[in-house]
C-alpha cells in the first residue's frame, strides 16, 4: 500500500522538511478541522499553492498529501451532513448512519496512520508513494 | 493511466464492500440505541387515545362510521396497506380536524365532515393523515418534540398526564415539519390516484378553505395550523395537471348524501 522508493535525485535536509510539512499540514488541519472537513482541504491546498515553484521533491509530497484530502473531503462531508440531518431535522439515527461513520473513521484513520509514517520518511529524505495516489501524483507532478 | 483507473475502481468498490458488510450489523442494538420500537409505540398510542377519548365523545352512528371506514377500506385494499391495524375514530367535535396518534390511530372530527363539500375533499385529507401514519411521521414528530426517554419513560408505567396532555395537544393542534407536511400530500395524491379517486377537489378545499371566511375561524385547525394552504394547492394541482383520467366515486351518491344529513342532525 506504501512503498518506500528512490526519488530520481537525493532531496536536500531543507526539502525533505518541506515535503514532511505538506503531510503535517494536513495532519494538524485534520485534528482542528474535523467537524468541518472542508478545512483539512483548504489547509492543504493552502500549503501547495505556497509550494508550487519548490523543488520536484516538494511539489510531488504536497500534490500526494492534497489527492489524499481530497478523497476524504467526499466520505467526510457526506458523513457530516448526514449527522447535521440527524440533529437538526427529523432524520433518525439507523444501522447504515452508523455503518456509514464507522466506515470513515477506519478510512480517516488509515489515512491518518499513513499520514503520519509518510511525514517521519519523507522527514528523513525518503520517497514514500501511495497506492493509487502515487500514481495519480506521478500523472500531474512533472519535473 | 489504466493501471490508475483500476485502482481507483477498487479502491471506491472497497469503500462500498466495507461500508455494506458493516450495514449488515444491528448497530442500534449492539451500541443500546434508544428508539421507539412497535411495542413502545403501541403502549403510546393506547395511552393518548385513552386520555384524549376522557374528554372526547366518539361517534358511534354506523351511518357516519362505516361509509368512513368504506373510503379508509378501499384506500387501503388500492395501496397495499393492512387496514386491520388502523383505528378509525370519529369525534362529537365542530373543531375542523383530522389527526394520527401513535400505534395508527385516526381520528376524524365532525367539524371536517361538515366542512367538506364532496367525498373527494374528505378522501384527500383521510389520505393525507394516511400518509402520516404510514411514512412514521407520528413518531418522528414525537421524538422532535418531546424527546425519546420522555416517551419511553410514559411506556414504562412512568406515565405524566402532564406530557401525555402536551403530546396530544401537539399531534392535534400542530402540523408536521414543512418537509413531512409535503411528503404527505403527495402521497396523498398517489394515494387517490390509486383508489381512482380524483384529487383536484382536494387542492379547491385547501384553497378555497384558506381564502374564505373560515381563514379566521378559531374551529379551523386542519387548514390553519399547516403550511400554506395555497403552496399546498399549487403543487398538489401540478402534481395531478397532466392526469386526463376519468375518477371513481367511493362511496354511492345515496349513502354520501345520507351521511350529509345524518351529521347536520348530530
Amino acid at each position: 500500500m506504501i512503498l518506500v522508493q528512490d526519488f530520481e535525485y537525493k532531496p536536500g535536509e531543507h526539502e525533505a522538511e518541506k515535503a514532511s510539512g505538506s503531510y503535517l499540514m494536513s495532519l494538524v488541519a485534520l485534528v482542528g478541522g474535523l467537524p468541518f472537513p472542508i478545512i483539512n482541504l483548504f489547509a492543504t491546498l493552502g500549503f501547495f499553492m505556497a509550494n508550487r515553484k519548490g523543488t520536484h521533491f516538494v511539489r510531488w509530497h504536497c500534490t500526494q498529501a492534497l489527492l489524499s484530502q481530497f478523497s476524504l473531503l467526499f466520505i467526510n462531508s457526506f458523513g457530516f451532513w448526514w449527522t447535521i440531518s440527524i440533529i437538526f431535522s427529523s432524520e433518525q439515527i439507523t444501522n447504515n448512519y452508523i455503518a456509514y461513520i464507522i466506515t470513515i473513521i477506519i478510512f480517516n484513520l488509515t489515512e491518518f496512520v499513513a499520514t503520519i509514517y509518510t511525514a517521519i520518511k519523507t522527514g528523513k529524505g525518503q520517497h514514500v508513494s501511495w497506492w493509487l495516489y502515487g500514481d495519480v501524483t506521478n500523472l500531474i507532478c512533472k519535473p | 493511466m489504466e493501471k490508475v483507473i483500476i485502482r481507483l475502481v477498487l479502491i471506491v468498490a472497497f469503500f462500498f464492500a466495507t461500508y455494506t458488510a458493516l450495514k449488515e450489523v444491528d448497530w442500534l442494538t449492539l451500541f443500546n440505541v434508544e428508539h421507539l420500537t412497535s411495542k413502545s409505540e403501541e403502549k403510546l398510542g393506547e395511552l393518548f387515545w385513552e386520555y384524549y377519548s376522557q374528554n372526547e365523545h366518539e361517534i358511534k352512528d354506523t351511518i357516519i362510521t362505516i361509509p368512513i371506514d368504506s373510503i379508509l377500506a378501499t384506500i387501503c385494499k388500492a395501496n397495499n396497506i393492512n387496514k386491520d391495524n388502523l383505528k378509525l375514530h370519529v369525534i362529537s367535535s365542530d373543531e375542523i380536524n383530522a389527526f394520527a396518534l401513535p400505534n395508527k390511530h385516526l381520528i376524524i372530527n365532525l367539524g371536517l365532515l361538515k366542512a367538506v363539500e364532496n367525498q373527494d375533499e374528505l378522501c384527500g385529507v383521510i389520505c393525507h393523515e394516511l400518509a402520516h401514519i404510514e411514512k412514521n411521521h407520528v413518531s418522528q414528530k414525537l421524538i422532535k418534540e418531546i424527546g425519546l426517554s420522555i416517551l419511553i419513560s410514559n411506556t414504562i408505567g412512568n406515565s405524566s398526564p402532564e406530557i401525555i396532555n402536551n403530546a396530544v395537544m401537539l399531534l392535534s393542534s400542530t402540523a408536521y415539519d414543512r418537509k413531512h407536511e409535503k411528503e404527505a400530500d403527495l402521497q396523498a395524491i398517489d394515494y387517490m390516484l390509486n383508489a381512482n379517486v380524483d384529487p383536484a377537489p382536494f387542492a379547491s378545499f385547501l384553497r378555497n378553505s384558506f381564502g374564505s371566511d373560515y381563514q379566521f375561524s378559531e374551529h379551523l385547525s386542519w387548514i390553519s395550523t399547516h403550511p400554506d394552504a395555497n403552496d399546498r394547492a399549487d403543487y398538489i394541482f401540478a402534481n395531478i395537471e397532466n392526469s386526463t383520467r376519468s375518477f371513481n366515486k367511493i362511496l354511492a351518491a345515496v349513502t354520501w348524501d345520507n351521511l350529509k344529513l345524518r351529521i347536520v342532525k348530530e
